[in-house]
């Protein structure tokens, strides 16, 4: 590995933030999923991050996307606390797994865990953070008596989480591991810095 | 592409030109104080508050309307589940109604008053701000500086960034690739020739700007400001008075 400088990792997490900030804007919408769980594919880019500067970074460039985010919040920052946690969990855990296991199929094995660790967080965020705001806001009851009457699998507040949060976390996840596994290859020895550093326009 | 960074609209009002921490902190006071507090007269004073603060920064209401329209469904969904019984037969349930009018407003206020910072602050001013109210978090080791410059890279390089993916998404249209088409795997495979070329560029500029970060000596510690933010008078007051209205709101003093 070549110069790993801190303005390096810095100046480039800062970069892939935003490069998540844009894709973000990239959403398109699933079918039979509600309209407000939109698909994107933001968190490539996080991803990255954590393959080539660890877990950490990953985090952090979760954390940058979310931070520009908040300059034009709709929701008093609570989307983008959500979005975090969940990013987060994904990329810290396949970081932490192809830390361990530098391998191509490594990384295939920490994306898959950290898909299902990104579903498992976001049905607890979902349950235990969201829903509770909610309340302040409608009576989750009446809520849980409609969905049931289009979904009779769905009978308590758990439930309810656990027939649309995880699915659609659970899809996501495998969009973003199909992308970032055409891509990484490709991009490994630039990540990596050992590249040489051509002469570009700044 | 135009990818919008904030949402500011610029303006000279007294809303745009107070400090951006003491617009952070009154509205921090505001949205805690709307969780806490049951009673229609209060609620109704916020948000007459909040619509006059409008009014003095001279919004557009299309514009603030237009920012609010992600919770618009939100809201309605509000009303119509706390108006209506769906258990045991269906029908109308005036309490209920009133019950969702009050979480709607509440709703209104928490989203309206957030979203007003962010018409009359700008990007980088409102980085600032958040930066310095978190400067006591240095002593625990965080970040602070180095946080601040990485989003003010970050506000730089959005434009630059999304330039450079029309370019690419305009190449390898004119290669033949579609974008809009097909089923889930086609349209997230279309993505593949265009991240490739996008993080490579990203590498090679974030590289030359550490580099030349580098060169001149960046250690994150001690950096100085173009514009320095200063307290006025008044933006001390408006904190000092709407701290006053938190406790008493909250305390129960006044109802």
């Amino acid at each position: 590995m070549k110069s790993q400088s801190r303005t390096r990792v810095m100046v480039t997490v800062a970069m892939l933030g935003a490069v998540s900030y844009i894709l973000a804007f990239f959403e398109f919408q699933l079918p039979i999923f509600p309209s407000f769980l939109k698909l994107d594919v933001s968190d490539i880019p996080s991803l990255i991050a954590a393959f080539a500067f660890g877990p950490l970074a990953g985090i952090a460039v979760e954390f940058f996307k979310n931070a520009l985010q908040l300059l034009s919040t709709t929701t008093a920052g609570i989307g983008e606390l959500a979005n975090f946690c969940i990013g987060s969990a994904f990329v810290a855990t396949a970081g932490l797994i192809y830390k361990r296991k530098h391998t191509r199929s490594g990384a295939l094995i920490s994306c898959i865990v950290g898909a299902i660790v990104m579903a498992i967080v976001g049905a607890l965020f979902n349950y235990f953070v969201l829903l509770a705001l909610y309340e302040k806001f409608m009576p989750i009851d009446q809520i849980i008596a409609m969905a049931a009457a289009f979904f009779p699998a769905i009978k308590t507040k758990l439930d309810l989480v656990l027939w649309s949060i995880i699915p659609f976390n659970l899809v996501k996840g495998f969009v973003v591991i199909l992308i970032t596994m055409f891509i990484y290859k490709p991009l490994s020895p630039i990540l990596k810095g050992d590249h040489v550093a051509q002469n570009d326009g700044m | 592409m135009q990818i919008p960074i904030g949402s500011y609209v610029p303006g000279d009002s007294a809303v745009h030109r107070a400090d951006p921490r003491a617009k952070l902190l009154v509205t921090f006071f505001l949205v805690a104080a709307l969780f806490t507090l049951k009673s229609w007269y209060l609620i109704v004073a916020l948000c007459t508050v909040m619509m006059l603060v409008c009014v003095i920064a001279r919004i557009n209401v299309r514009t603030f309307l237009r920012m609010l329209k992600p919770v618009l469904w939100i809201g309605a969904f509000t009303l119509i589940v706390n108006s209506f019984s769906f258990v045991g037969g269906f029908h109308f349930i005036l309490p209920g109604f009133m019950r969702g009018m009050f979480f709607v407003v509440r709703l209104f206020v928490v989203m309206g008053s957030t979203a007003l910072i962010t018409l009359t602050t700008s990007p980088v001013a409102l980085t600032d701000g958040i930066a310095i109210m978190m400067r006591p978090l240095a002593r625990l080791r965080v970040p602070v500086e180095d946080v601040a410059m990485m989003i003010s890279i970050g506000i730089r390089f959005i434009p630059t960034i999304a330039e450079e993916i029309d370019r690419i998404i305009l190449a390898q249209t004119a290669r033949g690739a579609t974008f809009n088409e097909g089923s889930l795997l086609k349209r997230a495979r279309a993505w593949i020739p265009v991240l490739i070329p996008l993080f490579v560029g990203l590498f090679r500029r974030a590289d030359a700007l550490a580099r030349s970060m580098d060169a001149r000596c960046y250690t994150g510690i001690g950096r100085t400001h173009l514009r320095e933010l200063k307290l006025k008078l008044s933006d001390v007051a408006l904190m000092v008075v709407s701290g006053l209205l938190f406790v008493l709101i909250v305390g129960g003093v006044i109802r």
